[in-house]
């Protein structure tokens, strides 16, 4: 019946001007429906078997991408009741909670996706690095995602700034603090994000216009690049790929007589060389089918959490006093521990010294060893350099985490001290 | 060595430096005036100098002025007042018997405001007191005086 339908449908004139090619069924329109649909057309029409199999990436990039879609969908429906100022955001939020049908379950969903986003986009950060993917010819493209790492972490700042609790007030007192230890510029940059000297409303609407328009924009044009990018360095890492050639269009070897199409443009002598087209499948069904298996996974933890775990609101933003002890969200807590040591070395100059060393990474160690291949044996150095930083990331957040407590004493998880009641 | 050809034009070279530079000039002048439009010309703020309550009015010992985020002691008939502000990243200490503590990244200063342990900085500012004519305390979070400077009435 509905198989009827939809045949009724894609012969009829308007059917046919909106499905160029229609659900394939033969090789020549898989290839097809890769080439003319707008949605399709990031990916080449065939891949690689490889990149297929799930070890290959663990599906860590995608998923990231399917976080940052159910964000934005979550995030535009919120921000229908959502208002930007002082005295309206805390009660928007108890709105939420408790009077707007299913307005819990999407602030929720809106939360843990972003979670789970900064989760993930650091673990596709860490199979890129024990991949070996960024390597030439992906050395831009690593550092594309190292830009998008950024901008996960800003987006997940300014989002928990907005519900104008006590850790969104104390969160802001915090942040722009930091930013005013930068050499030279500090004072004015702090300025300049609070729209002030004090946390007020300038400052929630500034951190709101960054959170649902400036910083999506700016990511939303990262992930086009970054995924355009992965196919034109020739798709995914992988051993024993023919390195695709420089751009080298060279237009003075040929006469200038003759015009060309588009596929002359291709890099090196044509794409297909050195390929065995054996271990090439078409795009569609065979990948289309797992990513649309991933999305659905993904959907399916992001309301599975939603639905049984509640997004936490502290109490109403008190700014006279901070809770004790005040902790930002779990990400940020290695960066807690770091400027409970020093504001400035551990605010501005460890993670300036990080961000710089990311991105320098595949400038510096870019022999072609091991592409594609997880933690390869002639990547020793490396990888130990890596995973030592990784290391001390996550003990970090562990102590910031766990270890704890009231007045940011140090303390065993399992002995919790209670904070002594000041006034 | 190029050929005439390669060389460059005089009229070619006046248009492009002409074009480049208008174009260079436009797009730093846009730049200039948003970044100038970002920063706030008038501040609703609350003012910086704030009048208290008249000296009887306060208890021996400290009171907490939480609009100012401001420590008042009382000590007989002197009066000195400390930022109750951690000049760390910013939170309110909290006063407890032996000094300040910072309950966000675990700074600890002393009676008198100076730093014992932790990632702060500097010392707590102390306010300047002044009496109004019609005999209230004055404080001003923008003087900052020395610890021992009191205020005598």
């Amino acid at each position: 019946m509905l198989n009827r339908l939809w045949k009724t449908f894609r012969s009829s004139q308007v059917g046919r001007s909106i499905f160029r090619v229609g659900l394939p069924e033969s090789n020549l329109e898989r290839a097809q429906v890769a080439v003319s649909s707008f949605f399709l057309h990031f990916q080449p029409a065939k891949v690689h078997r490889r990149s297929l199999k799930f070890r290959t990436t663990l599906g860590l990039g995608l998923i990231s991408l399917y976080l940052f879609l159910i964000l934005i969908a979550t995030g535009v429906l919120l921000m229908f009741y959502y208002v930007p100022a002082t005295d309206y955001a805390y009660q928007n939020m108890k709105d939420l909670e408790f009077v707007v049908t299913a307005g819990q379950v999407l602030r929720n969903m809106h939360r843990w996706a972003a979670h789970l986003m900064v989760l993930f986009v650091a673990l596709h950060m860490c199979r890129a690095f024990y991949t070996a993917a960024y390597k030439p010819p992906r050395q831009f493209n690593w550092v594309i995602g190292v830009g998008l790492f950024l901008m996960t972490l800003a987006l997940s700042f300014t989002g928990y700034l907005l519900p104008w609790d006590q850790l969104a007030f104390w969160a802001i007192t915090v942040g722009t603090s930091i930013a005013g230890y930068a050499p030279l510029i500090g004072q004015k940059l702090k300025f300049l994000f609070l729209g002030g000297h004090v946390v007020g409303e300038s400052a929630l609407i500034r951190f709101y216009v960054l959170h649902v328009i400036v910083l999506p924009l700016v990511a939303i044009m990262l992930i086009a690049v970054h995924l355009w990018r992965v196919r034109k360095d020739g798709g995914l890492a992988r051993p024993g790929a023919a390195q695709p050639a420089q751009e080298d269009f060279a237009p003075a070897q040929v006469p200038v007589t003759k015009t060309y199409g588009l596929m002359e443009l291709a890099r090196g002598a044509t794409p297909a060389v050195g390929v065995n087209p054996d271990e090439e499948v078409f795009t569609w069904p065979n990948l289309v089918f797992r990513e649309i298996l991933l999305f659905m996974a993904t959907l399916a933890v992001v309301l599975v959490l939603a639905i049984f775990w509640n997004a936490p609101l502290e109490q109403i933003a008190n700014p006279v006093h901070p809770p004790n002890p005040a902790k930002a969200p779990w990400y940020f807590l290695g960066l807690q521990e770091l400027v409970a040591y020093s504001a400035f070395w551990g605010g501005v100059v460890v993670p300036g010294l990080l961000v710089t060393a990311l991105i320098a990474l595949p400038y510096i160690d870019r022999k072609p060893r091991g592409i594609g291949i997880w933690f390869a044996k002639e990547r020793k150095v490396a990888i130990t350099l890596f995973s030592v930083c990784l290391g001390a990331a996550v003990v970090l957040t562990v102590i910031g985490t766990a270890f704890r407590g009231p007045n940011w004493s140090f303390q065993l998880p399992w002995k919790p001290v209670a904070a002594a009641v000041e006034h | 060595m190029n050929s005439p050809q390669d060389q460059m034009h005089r009229r070619t070279f006046l248009a492009l430096s002409l074009g480049w530079c208008s174009a260079g000039f436009a797009a730093l002048a846009s730049l200039a005036a948003a970044g100038r439009f970002l920063v706030p010309n008038v501040l609703y703020e609350p003012e910086r100098r704030f009048k208290a309550l008249k000296p009887e009015d306060y208890a021996e010992g400290p009171t907490f002025l939480p609009n100012l985020r401001v420590f008042l002691f009382r000590k007989g008939n002197s009066f000195r007042a400390a930022s109750a502000v951690c000049t760390h990243l910013g939170c309110t200490v909290n006063l407890s018997g032996d000094g300040f503590h910072c309950p966000c990244h675990g700074s600890v200063f002393d009676q008198s405001g100076r730093v014992v342990s932790g990632p702060a900085p500097a010392g707590l500012a102390w306010y300047e007191l002044t009496l109004s004519r019609d005999g209230h305390v004055m404080i001003d979070t923008a003087q900052p005086v020395k610890a021992d400077k009191y205020l005598v009435v």
